[in-house]
């Protein structure tokens, strides 16, 4: 068995493949490649892969429904390669249990750093989250309620604050409009999005060192919002 | 036959349809040799084998055709049986072996093959004929030039005589027809290049047989006999349903004859009639009175000759009788459909009974058209009549009452001397009964009273008065007098009941006929125009149709034509129109209108408006007919609307798949090598130094075919707008065809991989002038369709060679090749199909490549076609041909 964790590439595009097991052989992975669904399957039950990056457009079944089924009895990181024109596709994705989307086209760099983020989740998940996050300078110290920028502690509703609290919470990972809603609003406003525009814009005059472009809450258009932390956190 | 009783099933039709335990017969119909009848059956024969049914092909005639011949691998074919004959064997199809073997279904080829002496049967349809009786399915192919009814047709169009035929009875017992049907030019183009097999020594007789009009001609003839069968089919149908005719079908012509010199220039008026409606089927009809004296021997031998005479002009001959021969003809008529009668009219020696006939005929023979040949007449052209209104002046019958009247009282003078007086009473209650029969119920008591004044004025004493000397004359004349009065009566009152139950079912029969019409009219013009016309015709006067058109009331139909009507009547007829109610003349609402015009009330909307004149014809029966006659024509006009909005949607549902296609296309072909070339180029900015240079390398080449891929389709839906928005710039050029395809093969050899193109050029070839650049990138197209769609290590046929008009290029692979089904589509724009059997090519295609073959091999005035399998059920070959001298005007063949 090799040491370095092994991540499953569903796709019919042999083009893919052949730049995706460069890329991931050169960031430390063991790629694995499957090009139907149906040997995707097999594959993610066999190899027990750590993460899998699965193409929505399949030649043999739905990408939806191979994830579906890998949900069954699979619990790590799948991450989906979707159209940007098909917001619809990855919602019910994330809906599915997907753990994030990568747009077609899409750079190697971005790719790997959702499954990093993803990986990284995962082991977290076992863990209790770290007590502390910083991004940027600013810094969430979750035992204290505190948030501070440039050491500067920074003013929030505790509304603000439980938003902020929970995309940082899941750092890297995209957080749907209704997740957020139902956590922060509960559960008779998830169809609510003015409420998190507002408060969206609000964190973002507090927290962003340039609200006019934001890098810590990162807005993915149909989708919901992405919090950014630094990466270098083991 | 009166109408409330429900018809039965017609006793011979339900014979027919339980023809028990016998096998099913199919044919397979073309119109020449070449048209792939044989090629046809055999692959629906591997369908049929292919779902688990037993089939066995009893004989086969491929004529050294690759095609067919790969065909008819996997399949059980019998061995021949030799037979000699003149020391030579003959290899015959083996009749015994066959039933010994009993399959499900056997493949007979060539119907019409004339069997080797000393075969059990002279001909091969009289062994199919003990095949289905042994409950053998057949199926058989048959060109219909050797249709025995056919021959002298044939013979006309051609100029050749036919040796081998078949009678038509083989063919209308088939159980299915099946057309094999392709344009003359195309069965030209596939001689041309060499696909329909001939012998040398009977090219020249085929290059005069081939000719376009004659294959135009004979095409015809398949296509109408086809669908004779159908009608022949849909007939027996509707007899074993009980479906009272006439039905919209074919044209089905009878001649009525009877013992007379008319009888055999009837039956070949009917043959000419039958030939006008390109050999429609005739029925030749021997009408005989049950209780007419019989006739001369000479008359006799002519009726049986003329019988004869039908028979060998291909007509059906049948007798008919009964008490009532009108009725005996109409329900014949009815039952079989018949919509032209032919019947005789004898100038002179007029046999009045005969006139009746005619003119019964005219009242009760519906939907059918009558043809009246005069005797005078040299070749009478058979003279369509329309019915025509043959309503007595209502005076006629009166004059003619007074007339009949006077008869009597002329004879009644001759004889006065020899008679006793009474007795004369006898000859004007004969008058009576005459005026009765002859004119009706008010002639009739007219000559009841003026026999009685001439009675008594001519022949009771005193004579030449009016007075009455006799007692006893006064109760005579008092007794004559009642009875006359009441044989008038009756006898004027069953004849007038008679007429207006004749009336009826004429008015039925019409009814019938319009409902038919309105209901085949495929459009609200039609309709409008078939109701215009019917109301005319139940009326007697003029008739117009309304419809809605924006916002206002247009013209849609008027018999006869009509394009405006005065600004009153318009006034009423949008008032009609707007309250749904009869307005016009007649009513209570803008009585001054010329017109009546009455709302067409569908069953959802109101679809118009009719008028009709005020008619000299006002009768309960007119106005009922004239009412369902508006039901039927709103419930037409309503449908052909819904008609049109439905074609409107779904041109734009047509319209919208396109584009959605498009898009479809745009987001899948154009972002899919954009990943690998974003995703190959990051890697290597991101990972370069990580990396081996052979992966380096090896990404930097996916990213140059990947923008290749881009760069082709970006060309190929330039080139698909430019075909479709007109803007195709052709340079013509004399070119070697032979140049172009080593381009368009370099172009491709990048992308080959394990395959590779076995080019078969011949060593001269002339020049064509066509534009070489769309012909490269129409053969690059088909090439990398070929490619996308073949496995490794496969050849790709890439051939040219010419033929008397064509240069004719093939492109064949060794592909899964193209499903029948999707065979006519592969150059529609955007068909993909489901699979390339290269995984590396899966997604290349776009569904356009070879939709721009199509359209530039067009638009050089060349033509393309596709034909899968060629190899067993593998292959595809695409031909173009491309002609040589282009834009010559085409010629004469």
């Amino acid at each position: 068995m090799s040491r370095y964790p092994k991540i499953l590439v569903i796709d019919d595009e042999p083009q893919i493949h052949r730049f995706l097991r460069a890329a991931l052989e050169a960031a430390g992975f063991e790629p694995l490649r499957a090009e139907t669904g149906a040997e995707g399957l097999r594959e993610i039950a066999r190899a027990a892969p750590a993460a899998v990056v699965l193409d929505l457009g399949l030649p043999d079944m739905d990408g939806k429904s191979v994830l579906t089924r890998a949900r069954e009895f699979y619990q790590d990181p799948i991450i989906i390669l979707s159209a940007r024109d098909r917001e619809t596709e990855k919602i019910e994705a994330l809906d599915l249990g997907a753990n994030d989307y990568v747009e077609k086209p899409f750079g190697v760099g971005e790719l790997l750093a959702r499954l990093r983020a993803a990986l990284r989740q995962r082991s977290h998940a076992a863990k209790p989250p770290p007590p502390i996050i910083r991004a940027s300078g600013l810094v969430i110290d979750f035992p204290r309620r505190l948030v501070t920028r440039a050491n500067q502690p920074v003013h929030l509703s505790p509304k603000e604050y439980d938003l902020l609290a929970k995309l940082a919470q899941n750092a890297g990972k995209v957080m749907q409009h209704r997740e957020l809603l139902l956590s922060v609003w509960g559960p008779a406003h998830v169809e609510d999005t003015q409420y998190l525009r507002v408060f969206i814009g609000q964190l973002r005059q507090k927290i962003e060192p340039d609200p006019s472009q934001p890098r810590l809450i990162v807005t993915e258009p149909g989708v919901g919002y992405r919090f950014m932390a630094d990466e270098a956190e083991p | 036959m009166t109408p409330e009783e429900p018809r039965r099933p017609d006793p011979d039709a339900l014979l027919a349809a339980t023809r028990a335990g016998q096998g099913r017969l199919k044919v397979f119909l073309g119109m020449s040799p070449g048209v792939g009848k044989t090629y046809e059956m055999l692959r629906a024969a591997r369908r049929r084998k292919a779902e688990g049914g037993d089939v066995v092909v009893g004989v086969v005639e491929t004529h050294g055709r690759k095609e067919t011949q790969s065909l008819l691998r996997g399949l059980d074919v019998m061995p021949r049986k030799p037979i000699e004959y003149r020391g030579r064997a003959l290899m015959e199809f083996d009749l015994d072996a066959a039933l010994a073997r009993k399959p499900e279904l056997l493949l007979v080829d060539e119907y019409a093959h004339s069997n080797a002496p000393g075969s059990r049967h002279p001909k091969r349809w009289q062994d199919v004929e003990e095949l289905l009786a042994a409950g053998i399915d057949v199926w058989t192919t048959l060109n219909v030039q050797h249709l025995e009814s056919l021959l002298e047709v044939v013979w006309k169009i051609t100029g050749v005589r036919q040796r081998e035929t078949v009678p038509d009875s083989a063919l209308s017992r088939a159980d299915e027809i099946e057309l094999i049907d392709i344009t003359p030019s195309e069965l030209r183009e596939r001689m041309a290049e060499g696909k329909v097999y001939m012998k040398d020594t009977a090219r020249v007789a085929a290059d005069r047989f081939f000719k376009v009009e004659n294959l135009t001609a004979l095409r015809e003839l398949a296509l109408r006999r086809a669908a004779q069968t159908v009608d022949d089919q849909l007939i027996g149908a509707m007899k074993r349903a009980g479906v009272e005719g006439p039905w919209a079908a074919g044209e089905r012509i009878l001649v009525l004859v009877g013992p007379d010199p008319m009888a055999s220039a009837l039956v070949r008026a009917g043959r000419r009639l039958s030939d006008m409606m390109m050999d429609a089927p005739w029925t030749v009809a021997n009408v005989e009175r049950p209780n007419a004296t019989a006739p001369s021997a000479g008359d006799a031998q002519r009726l049986r000759d003329a019988m004869k005479l039908a028979t060998q002009l291909g007509g059906q001959t049948v007798t008919l009788t009964g008490d009532d021969l009108v009725a005996s003809v109409i329900d014949f008529a009815r039952r079989n459909n018949v919509t032209q009668i032919v019947v005789g009219r004898r100038e002179r020696r007029g046999l009045r009974l005969r006139r009746d006939l005619i003119g019964a005929l005219l009242q009760e023979a519906g939907g059918a058209a009558l043809h009246v040949i005069t005797e005078s007449a040299e070749t009478p052209a058979p003279e369509l009549r329309t019915r025509p209104s043959l309503r007595d002046l209502p005076w006629r019958g009166h004059l003619g009452a007074f007339g009949t009247v006077a008869v009597a009282a002329s004879v009644a003078w001759l004889i006065d001397q020899y008679v006793e007086s009474a007795n004369l009473a006898m000859v004007f209650m004969l008058s009576v009964l005459v005026s009765g029969i002859a004119f009706g119920l008010w002639p009739a008591v007219l000559a009841a009273g003026a026999s009685a004044v001439a009675y008594n004025f001519f022949f009771l004493e005193p004579k030449l008065t009016m007075r009455i000397g006799h007692p006893a004359d006064v109760l005579t004349f008092a007794v004559f007098f009642a009875v006359a009065l009441t044989t008038g009566w009756l006898t004027g009152r069953v004849r007038d009941q008679a007429r207006s139950t004749s009336r009826r079912a004429s008015a039925i029969a019409a009814v019938l006929a319009a409902t038919r019409r309105l209901s085949g009219s495929t459009g609200a013009e039609e309709a409008a125009r078939a109701l215009a016309e019917q109301l005319a015709a139940a009326t007697g006067a003029r008739a117009i149709v309304l419809g809605p058109y924006d916002g206002d009331l247009k013209i849609m139909a008027a018999t006869p034509a009509l394009t405006t009507l005065p600004p009153g009547d318009m006034a009423a007829a949008r008032w009609c129109w707007e309250k749904g109610e009869a307005t016009g003349h007649g009513t209570g609402t803008m009585p001054m209108a010329a017109w009546t015009f009455r709302p067409l009330q569908g069953v959802k909307t109101r679809s118009g408006v009719v008028g009709v004149e005020p008619s000299a014809i006002a009768t309960e029966e007119g106005e009922r007919f004239v009412s369902a006659l508006l039901d039927q024509g709103a419930v037409a006009l309503e449908r052909a609307e819904f008609a049109t909005v439905a074609a409107g949607a779904e041109a734009l549902r047509r319209t919208d798949q396109l584009r959605s296609a498009l898009l479809n296309s745009v987001s899948h072909d154009l972002r899919t090598p954009l990943s690998t070339v974003l995703g190959a180029a990051t890697t290597v900015i991101d990972y370069g130094d990580s990396i081996s240079k052979e992966v380096r390398d090896d990404l930097m080449i996916s990213i140059r075919e990947e923008a290749e891929r881009l760069n082709r389709y970006v060309g190929n839906l330039l080139d698909v707008t430019r075909l479709e928005g007109g803007g195709l710039n052709i340079r013509n050029d004399w070119v070697d065809v032979r140049d172009v395809l080593v381009a368009a093969a370099e172009r491709v050899s990048r992308r080959l991989g394990k395959r590779h193109i076995q080019r078969d050029f011949p060593n001269e070839l002339a020049l064509v002038r066509l534009d070489p650049n769309l012909l490269e990138q129409a053969v690059v197209n088909i090439l990398e369709n070929a490619i996308a769609y073949s496995p490794d290590d496969t050849a790709i046929e890439l051939a040219a060679y010419e033929d008397r008009n064509n240069i004719v290029i093939s492109i064949e692979d060794e592909g899964k090749g193209i499903p029948t089904a999707e065979l006519a589509r592969v150059f529609e724009k955007f068909h993909r199909m489901q699979e390339p059997s290269d995984r590396n090519e899966r997604g290349k295609g776009v569904g356009l490549g070879l939709s721009i073959s199509k359209g530039f091999i067009e638009a050089m005035g060349g033509r393309i076609a596709a034909a899968s399998p060629i190899h067993g059920d593998r292959g595809t070959r695409v031909l173009i041909s491309l002609p040589k001298a282009p834009r010559a005007p085409e010629s004469p063949a």
